[in-house]
């Protein structure tokens, strides 16, 4: 067994007298897409904030490669090899791809100026990687497709170095076929190993088709988790509502 | 059907389709328009040797205060308070000749009267900027009043210690100062001297008309060139567009947001004392009416070369046509005698709404509406 690059020990997030998260656990491994599902309220956003420093945890610890290391800013977590991909994805519509792809970490020679040429030519072989041939780097992102958008957030998450990819609801606001394209991009970037992958969904088909590990939270606790393997596809619809079996939330809908 | 990848659903276009699809092109039609009407309406004296360099004067003023409008414009933000900023930055250049430096400092030249009004100038744009940023209040209502606030500070000053609102008669700086000269003298002989070589630019008596243009016109080309450079080649200029176009999700990406619009606040009032420091060392006077209604002059200039009211789009080319095209219109009353000079506001607020019209349009494109 490999080690988790990423480990999570007890993890509790109060906002005032709300608990939000409750002693959460959770690892993740390079190499391995693990889906984090749960009903609305649940808490996976508030989780995910506290990896990426957007948060602060009232207790518990995250471990990188086994060393203690809590994130105070957005910065450091993104140090830390910790790339998000909110749904909103932090993308400009008026921009081109590469202007977008460099966006804040420009690379440049004296005075600021821009090597535009070798910004393109990587924009372009980076969204490749990962399944679009743009031909043109230069088009503004506003023409192109919501799949694409996803695409090129993800690329330059891990362009400027995300070990630990997070994907907020990347599918929910999609059509079947760019959601596809969407599953089909993860897959790209599980299969070159050295990324891990936590992806947030409310679909329990999509998280099926990529996921090799599952963590279910509800009402901000962790309520079932483990490898594929482990978990059998009932288990899954079960969990994903919150630990209600479907014969009686079916049973309720009917004595309406 | 599966051999066809995304890519080629992007259609090559050629180059010249390439150049229609350029932000610039309606600025760029109509001032081409533009030029040929008036040269006709004029018989050509719009652009004879005199002509010519009295349409680049106004041109070099529209076009120096239209960039910082339109640099600032690009980054989300208004600057009302550019008008009252020359104001202003005239009025302490010329009481500090007049008068001498403040704080008993000494007889001032005209190099030392300009820095400590760019001190000045560059503080206030400073501090109009981290008003904006800091309170998160609109542009428009915080350089609304300094619209007020200069030009009031600009006539209270100039009665408290000048006892009139107006300094004219000043020495003629150019003759002993190398900095008045570059400000306010003449630049580009060579091409005047050229012309009179080549047979033209001869005057009744048949010498030589025209020496040169007024330095402003350098002043413009450099601050143009200046801005097409930083917008499409350098890290700063990708800044400024992020920071128009979603200042959030630029945040997001380590882009300083509000570093980037305070430096540009301080852009405009840079571009509004090049202004007031060229009238001032051209025309040795001075008057608090300076620069009235020039911020509105500047936005509409900017919009007309193809720049977004909402941020995030817009080529400092543009700008240039814009420019041209405002600075001629202005100055066609001088050549065709029949016409009212009024018909230049007709003429700018109807091509205004068309370019906004036509900005909307591109935004719409640009986005995936059309
Ligand atoms: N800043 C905050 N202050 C107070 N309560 C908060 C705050 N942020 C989140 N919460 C609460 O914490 C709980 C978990 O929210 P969270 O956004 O993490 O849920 P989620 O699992 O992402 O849900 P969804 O599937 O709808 O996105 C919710 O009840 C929410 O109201
Ligand atoms: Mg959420």
């Amino acid at each position: 067994m490999t080690q988790p690059y990423m480990r999570v020990e007890k993890l509790v997030k109060k906002f005032g007298p709300f608990t939000a998260l409750n002693e959460v656990d959770l690892e993740v491994y390079p190499g391995e897409v693990h889906a984090l599902l749960g009903d609305n309220g649940a808490g996976k956003s508030t989780l995910i904030k506290i990896l990426s420093g957007v948060h602060q945890q009232t207790k518990g610890d995250i471990y990188i490669e086994g060393k203690k290391q809590n994130f105070r800013s957005p910065r450091e977590a993104s140090a830390a090899g910790i790339g998000t991909v909110y749904q909103d994805l932090a993308i400009n519509q008026l921009m081109s791809v590469t202007r977008n792809f460099f966006m804040g970490r420009e690379m440049t020679t004296m005075f600021g100026h821009m090597k535009m040429d070798e910004m393109n030519q990587i924009a372009h072989d980076e969204m490749l990687k990962i399944g679009i041939d743009f031909s043109d780097p230069t088009q503004a992102v506003g023409t192109m497709s919501g799949g694409q958008r996803q695409t090129l957030a993800i690329a330059r998450a891990i362009y400027f170095g995300a070990k630990v990819l997070i994907l907020d609801e990347p599918t929910s606001a999609l059509g079947q076929k760019q959601q596809m394209e969407v599953l089909k991009t993860i897959k790209r970037v599980r299969s070159r190993g050295d990324i891990a992958i936590i992806f947030i969904t409310h679909n329990e088909i999509h998280s099926k088709l990529v996921a090799d590990r599952y963590t279910f939270l509800a009402l901000g606790q962790v309520i079932g988790s483990g490898s594929k393997a482990e978990i059998e596809s009932q288990d899954i619809r079960r969990l994903m509502a919150g630990g209600a079996e479907m014969k009686d939330l079916e049973q309720e809908l009917a004595n309406l | 059907m599966s051999d066809r990848s995304e890519a080629d659903r992007l259609k090559r276009e050629t180059l010249f389709e390439r150049l229609v699809r350029r932000p610039e092109i309606g600025s760029f039609i109509v001032m081409i328009f533009i030029i040929a009407a008036l040269t006709l309406a004029s018989d050509g004296r719009a652009f004879n040797a005199l002509g010519t360099k009295n349409n680049i004067a106004i041109i070099a003023q529209f076009g120096i205060i239209a960039t910082g409008a339109a640099l600032l414009m690009i980054a989300g933000e208004f600057d009302l308070s550019i008008g009252s900023m020359i104001g202003f930055a005239g009025m302490s250049m010329a009481m500090m000749l007049k008068w001498g430096l403040p704080f008993g400092l000494g007889e001032a030249t005209p190099f030392s009267a300009f820095i400590i009004t760019l001190a000045m100038t560059l503080t206030l744009g400073w501090i109009i900027g981290t008003i904006v940023v800091r309170s998160g209040l609109s542009s428009f209502i915080v350089t609304l009043g300094f619209l007020f606030f200069l030009r009031g500070t600009t006539e209270v000053s100039f009665r408290l210690i000048n006892q009139s609102t107006q300094i004219s008669g000043l020495p003629d700086y150019k003759e002993t100062s190398w900095f008045a000269d570059i400000m306010g003298g003449e630049v580009f002989g060579w091409f005047y001297d050229l012309w009179f070589a080549l047979g033209g630019n001869i005057n009744r008596k048949g010498d030589q008309w025209v020496t040169g243009f007024d330095a402003r016109f350098m002043w413009w080309i450099i601050l143009s060139l200046l801005a097409y450079y930083v917008l499409s080649r350098t890290q700063l200029g990708n800044w400024i567009y992020a920071t128009g176009d979603n200042k959030d999700s630029a945040r997001a990406n380590g882009v300083p947001v509000n570093k980037v619009k305070i430096g540009l606040f301080m852009f405009t009032a840079f571009c509004a004392t090049l202004f007031a420091a060229c009238q001032v060392f051209d025309t040795n006077t001075s008057d608090a009416a300076k620069g009235n209604l020039k911020e509105l002059e500047a936005i509409a200039i900017a919009v007309v070369g193809g720049t977004l009211m909402t941020g995030g789009f817009g080529s400092a080319i543009g700008v240039v046509f814009g420019a041209v095209t405002v600075g001629l219109v202005a100055n066609a009353v001088f050549f065709i005698p029949w016409i009212d000079g009024s018909w230049f506001r007709v003429f700018v607020g109807t091509v205004l709404l068309a370019a906004v019209f036509a900005n909307e349009r591109i935004r719409k494109r640009i986005t995936g509406g059309i």
